[in-house]
């Protein structure tokens, strides 16, 4: 009987392959990204190195001498002080406590301040209390703290917001109406951001971690590429991280574009030059995970568009790696087995240059 | 032109995204004797599905989606007259969908309601934070066959498995599909709770409810 070897599911569920078919399901997976990417296949030098990641004996694998990366962190201090069943610890611990434990104990290379609800908009109303934890915080740390929030566009559409929902207004054919509440949402989400960082900057902040770009469609990332923009012109060494919501950007208005590249339908490769030429330091591409597909199917698929990605872009990527992105199973507490190997496999194949 | 070419040629048209090029497309369909259950099954639904294909490959967007599926509208309209009266009307089934109370994110849910609804579907968004018993009352007010829910964080995913126990305290389970999705949920949990399905995402949401309903 042939050998099989421990990986997962997607959903983070055991399973067991022979060697065949766990490159079988690398292969698969690589041609998925190839086909929907339209970027070259690994070669067969990287698909045998990934599956010897994959099947390295070890609980936990990591990265050869000489070879580790730096890390960088977003959610802000949530993971250690959130306490609803989200994948925070619950431990009780200001955030000044919090930043300084990731730079002290658990090793980040850049840290940055978030609000509980980490969204730029709702930052507004407490922006006092922000820039006075930011002067504090920046006071008794080293790192790059930079400031976090995602871009979260959705708030600003109805009930949470002054636009009317384009989902509403497309399901009722106004697409005119729905790309117009789009643009509006758009400009505001650009100046509230521009306005937040100008404070942010004043109290001390070493740049912005962008979290999520394009969860709400190319109108995010349009907002957001417009924000990155207008800050590098108004502060030129500040650093700017730009993190991605997820591998497609998905054509909510469909016309929106910047710099003369329509923004809907871009893949990681296609977002870097963008990102990079709106002015940002680092940019972090995500890749989806497919939780029916397995851990090498994903990882197969994950690399190759990593890859690409990191061979396009003119500025460092820093590859997103987690819960259900990056090849990483869709679990609360992604297990260390798939995260370890995963995060080996983006440095090592992919070439990332953080994670 | 044979009759997989007349309904390539629908097909086509439907991708387009065009009203003229459909209703040129079907009209020219009519002329040739197709039955227009044919004309709307074989050429424009199956341009539908291309459509919603496309839009999950980055290829097509939302807007397009739409004016695709007004454009179908178009068609189908032209073969009223030869149906069965309000048959073109008749919608393949009605769907309630929501994202779960607690949970704001609305914008993959709409994604599923609007290729549901461009599919022939009859879609009842009920919105994002849905409290949980309204899934419950649309069902019994729309007669819907199937009830879709999101949700997009661990900590509200549980209100599906709620739903599912309510739809059965309220005798309603054996009536109603189930389907569940949203970043966290997964064929895994869809087993666990008992629904009777998940979708990665919109179109197959899409095929998966016609598995389910047809």
């Amino acid at each position: 009987m042939a050998t099989e070897h421990m990986l997962r599911m997607g959903d983070g569920k055991r399973i067991f392959l022979t060697k065949e078919k766990i490159l079988a399901d690398l292969k698969d997976g690589m041609a998925d990204a190839v086909d929907l990417g339209e970027i070259p296949e690994l070669s067969g030098d990287e698909l045998d190195k990934l599956l010897d990641i994959i099947i390295m004996p070890a609980r936990m694998v990591g990265v050869e001498p000489g070879m580790e990366v730096p890390v960088t962190h977003d959610i802000g201090t949530i993971r250690l002080d959130g306490d609803q069943g989200n994948s925070g610890v619950g431990i009780p611990s200001s955030r000044l406590v919090g930043c300084m434990m990731h730079e002290r104990a658990f090793g980040a290379d850049t840290m940055e301040l978030g609000h509980i609800d980490y969204s730029f908009k709702p930052v507004k109303p407490v922006i006092a209390q922000e820039m006075q934890t930011m002067e504090v915080c920046q006071q008794n740390m080293v790192i790059p703290l930079l400031y976090g929030a995602m871009p979260n566009m959705g708030l600003y559409y109805t009930p949470d917001g002054p636009f009317e929902n384009p989902g509403d207004l497309m399901k009722a054919f106004k697409i005119r109406e729905a790309q117009e509440s789009m643009e509006h949402a758009a400009k505001h989400l650009t100046r509230d951001i521009v306005w937040i960082m100008q404070r942010m900057m004043a109290s001390g902040a070493d740049g912005v971690n962008f979290d999520t770009i394009g969860a709400a469609g190319d109108g995010d990332l349009y907002a957001s590429l417009h924000a990155i923009e207008s800050l590098r012109k108004q502060y030129p060494d500040m650093y700017i991280e730009a993190g991605m919501a997820g591998e497609l950007v998905l054509g909510l208005h469909g016309e929106m574009a910047y710099n003369g590249t329509v923004l809907a339908g871009l893949w990681p490769h296609q977002q870097a030059p963008l990102v990079a030429k709106a002015g940002a330091n680092l940019f972090g591409p995500v890749v989806n995970t497919n939780t029916s597909r397995s851990f090498a199917w994903n990882l197969g698929r994950a690399v190759t568009f990593i890859k690409a990605a990191v061979k396009a872009s003119p500025i460092p990527c820093h590859v997103n790696m987690g819960m259900g992105v990056g090849g990483i199973p869709m679990l609360e507490t992604p297990p260390i087995d798939a995260v370890s190997r995963a995060s080996k496999a983006m440095v090592e194949v992919a070439g990332v240059d953080g994670i | 032109m044979s009759k997989e070419e007349t309904f390539k040629m629908l097909s086509d048209a439907i991708v387009s995204c065009k009203k003229d090029a459909v209703e040129a497309a079907v009209q020219k369909a009519k002329n040739e004797g197709i039955a227009p259950a044919e004309i709307i099954e074989k050429g424009l639904a199956a341009g539908m599905n291309t459509v919603g294909i496309m839009f999950e490959r980055g290829k097509l967007f939302l807007p397009h989606v739409m004016m695709a599926a007004g454009a179908m509208e178009a068609g189908v309209k032209i073969l009223e007259a030869d149906m069965p009266k309000d048959a073109a009307k008749k919608k393949l089934a009605v769907i309630v969908n929501g994202t779960v109370e607690g949970d704001v994110h609305d914008i993959g849910k709409s994604i599923v309601s609007t290729m549901l609804q461009s599919s022939g579907f009859e879609v009842h968004d009920l919105g994002r934070d849905v409290p949980l018993q309204d899934f419950i009352d649309k069902v019994k007010e729309t007669g819907a066959s199937m009830v879709g829910m999101s949700a997009l964080m661990t900590t509200t995913l549980p209100g599906q498995r709620e739903v599912i126990e309510m739809l059965k305290e309220q005798g309603l389970r054996d009536k109603v599909k189930v389907m569940v999705g949203g970043a966290p949920a997964t064929q895994n949990w869809a087993d666990k709770i008992g629904a009777d399905c998940y979708a990665e995402n919109a179109s197959e949401a899409v095929a998966r409810a016609k598995e389910l309903l047809l």
